[in-house]
């Protein structure tokens, strides 16, 4: 019998019109390691919280969900709690108490467990998650990754056999959401539990899952494992938006029409390539973005929070050129969003020249800086919504510029088209879904008519359909000849789309190049398809490029 | 780790109650300045010297004020030293101010040594005991504060960026912050739906909720709590039943030095040092054990 069943289990929110869910038909069994993938809005969270009793949204559900044959509504609540463990996305949110044993200790103490049980507990699950050095630690000190991982620590503590997980890595930054996946995988094969996890990025964990369930409009798409997901995707349907989000070496597989087994990571698709398409085709051509005129520039500059911390940005020089869409990557902590906080003006430089369209900062008095010159969308868009619907906030804002309500009715009306976003108007921005809040936010800063964009992650938690999106907008912004620059950790976005890349460490930018050469000259800190692919193509760093040199190699054979 | 913070927080609690209770209760300038003395030195054990240094430059002035304001409003007191706008100034005055202020400035400094030693998880632990739901909704409200803090910076920025207000002028000023606030309110709203599932996720609303804590009352724990109890309770009777007691008005009343009252002064300077002796003759010991070793 299979630990959970899902039997043609349809869902409609309370006061909703549209299915949330339907007709589900799912078997996972002891020791599954299902990952759950589609757009944001396909159903994925509604149908991991009704698998917890305690998190059953309203609405009116048919069909059932059985635990080891017990209809899921039945379950002993406590049976529920402690067997059942769920994950959610933000960890920020998720921790309850102020120090890290408590919050370890706080399920424990929810089923009335004894201090020296809670005690044994919580030593054992500090010594598997390696966790004991936090142990007195306050939960405000920890990055976001450990908050995370310390999330899951205090699921487990409470033994369950299914663990939940609803994007846990989605606020993490690459290295926090690879050692946070680790410990999944982890829980799974040394102790059997089973996880049921939706993702978005999938390169890292899609190869980890023993079932692979493919969600599109409220219904299973797919539900297979690993391997044959990318055949069937491949043989089904090509342009399946999906595929999309889908790990480098399967994309790449099913868009050179591979046979055989379906590579999943790096190394299987470097060997797919060494003995498919290794030819005398090594290089791509791409076209490099001609220079213009500099649009921001700092020369040596030096910037501390306080006197005695130590510099964050440690001489730093850039040049941003007008129309261009310059990412700046590194590693978490590295500076990354300080440097972006001195470009956006929040903070001043103690030593060197910072200059915006060739005039120093200082001669920007007042709001003249971000009237028309400067803008930044922060790195959670929510901060920046202040009424109660979209248009409203839309309004307010346009009313700062223009006097005239006639006028900021159509500036209002001119962003949203652009953007496409009419049809939220009447939403509350925080009922939208992560792009969508994303392309609201950005309306907002486009009605201040900036010229230079600054963007802090603007990627984060999104699903690789909304990335999409948000690629085209830039790219609508650039002919529009917006100056956009952005940190972020993505280097898969960053490869597709900047025009430069340069690499900040040790409060430096270390290395700056346009994207193609940026990336095929990094060895580490580069894109899995660049480093896929290598030796065989020397300059092929996004999944397009693999794919052209595949088909000319092929072609030459 | 100081040895005030290994102890149980029982112990700890204890002892600070009783010490300030004392050196609320008596205005005898021996009481208080043994208080002060030991206030101050118990404090810079806990802190460091140079944290001490900083917040006597703070304080040391701040006594004198104290002490100067009252002979300058209060003419009390039959020694007159000299007038001041035709009024009197007396000696009386000017102790009594002193020693007023002498007491303020040591329950202070006990205040300090207090919140050094009693950090919020131990308040928590020993009053969570009597309301288990009030130690959880404590432990919560102070994970949420630098939560908020933080959120707060984070909006205040992103709306500074955006360009709305020029952060010139009051108004402005104000109506900015106001809308930070407004969208903070919403955030945290948002939030803390999250917060609540992850709660009712780990059970919590079950019936026979438990209450966890790290910390274990050992032997030495007990007897230590018995014997502050003990001093702490007799310095105290002591006190109440003006064994101790001095008036600085119409005239200093003798400080007598009988055997009832050196016992007391005894008691209360003892107790008074008794975390200092504490946390000296453990920096000794490890010495001893490090010189062994």
């Amino acid at each position: 019998m299979a630990l959970l069943e899902i039997k043609n289990l349809s869902f409609t929110y309370q006061g909703a019109s549209n299915k949330a869910l339907r007709d589900i038909n799912l078997e996972i069994n002891q020791g599954d390691f299902v990952l759950f993938c589609g757009e944001s809005g396909c159903g994925k969270t509604t149908l991991l919280k009704l698998l917890k009793k305690q998190l059953r949204p309203n609405g009116s559900l048919q069909g059932q969900i059985t635990y080891n044959g017990t209809n899921i509504e039945n379950l002993d609540e406590k049976q529920s709690v402690c067997e059942i463990g769920y994950v959610m996305q933000n960890p920020e949110n998720q921790t309850v108490t102020d120090k890290v044993w408590h919050e370890l200790a706080f399920g424990l103490e929810s089923l009335g467990e004894k201090t020296a049980v809670i005690r044994r507990k919580v030593a054992e699950i500090c010594g598997f998650f390696g966790i004991g050095s936090w142990y007195h630690k306050r939960t405000c000190e920890l990055s976001g990754g450990q908050k995370q991982l310390l999330s899951l620590a205090s699921v487990m503590v409470m033994n369950p056999s299914v663990l939940i997980l609803d994007e846990p890595t989605a606020q993490l930054d690459p290295i926090a959401a690879s050692e946070f996946l680790q410990s999944l995988r982890k829980i799974n094969q040394e102790l059997g539990v089973t996880i049921i996890i939706a993702e978005h990025r999938l390169e890292e964990v899609f190869p980890m899952a023993s079932k692979v369930v493919l969600m599109d409009k409220a219904q299973v798409f797919l539900c297979d494992t690993p391997r044959n997901i990318g055949q069937r995707l491949a043989n089904d349907d090509m342009s399946h938006k999906m595929s999309l989000a889908l790990p480098t070496a399967v994309r790449v597989f099913y868009k050179t029409q591979g046979t055989g087994q379906t590579p999943l990571t790096v190394n299987e698709g470097k060997q797919y390539i060494a003995s498919n398409f290794a030819g005398s085709n090594t290089t791509c051509s791409f076209e490099k973005a001609s220079r213009q005129e500099v649009a921001l520039q700092i020369s040596e500059g030096y910037f501390r929070y306080e006197r005695d911390l130590p510099d964050v940005l440690n001489g730093v020089d850039i040049e941003v050129y007008k129309n261009e869409f310059l990412c700046i990557l590194g590693a978490n902590g590295a500076g990354k969003t300080t440097l972006l906080r001195v470009l956006s003006g929040l903070k001043r430089l103690y030593k060197g020249k910072y200059r915006l369209w060739g005039k120093k900062i200082k001669d920007y008095n007042g709001n003249s800086l971000y009237r028309g010159n400067i803008a930044c969308l922060p790195q959670n868009p929510q901060n920046l919504f202040v009424k109660s619907t979209v248009y409203d906030d839309l309004m307010e804002t346009a009313k700062v510029v223009n006097a005239n309500v006639e006028q900021c009715k159509s500036m209002v009306e001119e962003v949203a088209q652009k953007l496409d976003i009419a049809h939220l108007y009447q939403s509350h921005p925080y009922d939208l879904s992560g792009g969508e809040q994303q392309k609201a936010a950005l309306a907002k800063i486009l009605l201040m008519k900036p010229s230079i964009i600054l963007l802090d992650e603007a990627t984060k938690g999104l699903d690789a359909y909304s990335k999409q999106t948000f690629a085209q907008v830039v790219d609508a912004l650039k002919k529009d000849g917006k100056t956009i620059v952005m940190v972020t950790h993505d280097v898969e976005f960053a490869a597709e789309h900047a025009d430069r890349c340069a690499m900040f460490f040790d409060g430096q930018i270390v290395s700056c190049d346009n994207r193609v050469d940026f990336f095929a000259t990094n060895r580490y800190y580069t894109t899995a398809t660049a480093r896929m692919t290598r030796p065989y193509f020397t300059n092929a760093v996004t999944v397009d490029m693999a794919v052209e040199l595949c088909n000319l190699n092929k072609g030459a054979k | 780790m100081k040895y005030f913070d290994r102890l149980h927080p029982a112990v700890a609690f204890v002892y600070f109650a009783l010490m300030i209770a004392i050196s609320m209760l008596t205005t005898n300038p021996v009481v208080i300045a043994v208080s002060y003395l030991s206030s101050i030195v118990f404090c810079g054990m806990l802190i460091g010297g140079r944290q001490l240094m900083v917040s006597l430059a703070y304080n040391l002035p701040l006594l004198i004020l104290l002490s100067a304001t009252n002979p300058i409003f209060v003419h009390k007191g039959e020694t007159i030293l000299f007038f001041l706008n035709d009024n009197p100034v007396t000696k009386e005055a000017i102790l009594y101010g002193v020693f007023a202020s002498m007491m303020i400035m040591s329950v202070f400094y006990w205040f300090k040594c207090y919140s050094t030693v009693m950090t919020s998880d131990k308040f928590i632990y020993l009053f969570g005991r009597i309301i288990p739901k009030l130690s959880l909704v404590l432990s919560m409200s102070i994970a949420f504060i630098p939560k908020l803090k933080r959120k707060y910076k984070e909006i205040d920025e992103a709306q500074k960026a955006l360009g709305i207000y020029s952060g010139k002028g009051m108004v402005d000023k104000i109506r900015s912050k106001f809308r930070v606030l407004s969208i903070l309110l919403t955030n945290s709203l948002e939030s803390s739906i999250d917060t609540a599932d992850s709660m009712r996720a780990r059970g919590y609303g079950l019936k026979g909720r438990s209450s966890y804590a790290i910390y274990k009352m050992t032997a030495s724990d007990k007897i230590l709590c018995a014997l502050f109890i003990l001093v702490g309770t007799a310095s105290i009777v002591l006190i109440v039943l003006g064994t101790v007691d001095f008036n600085f008005y119409p005239t200093l009343s003798p400080i007598s030095l009988q055997a009832l009252q050196i016992v007391a002064y005894a008691i209360i300077t003892a107790f008074a040092f008794a975390p200092t002796i504490l946390e000296v003759k453990e920096n000794v010991l490890w010495r001893c054990l490090k010189s062994k070793i």
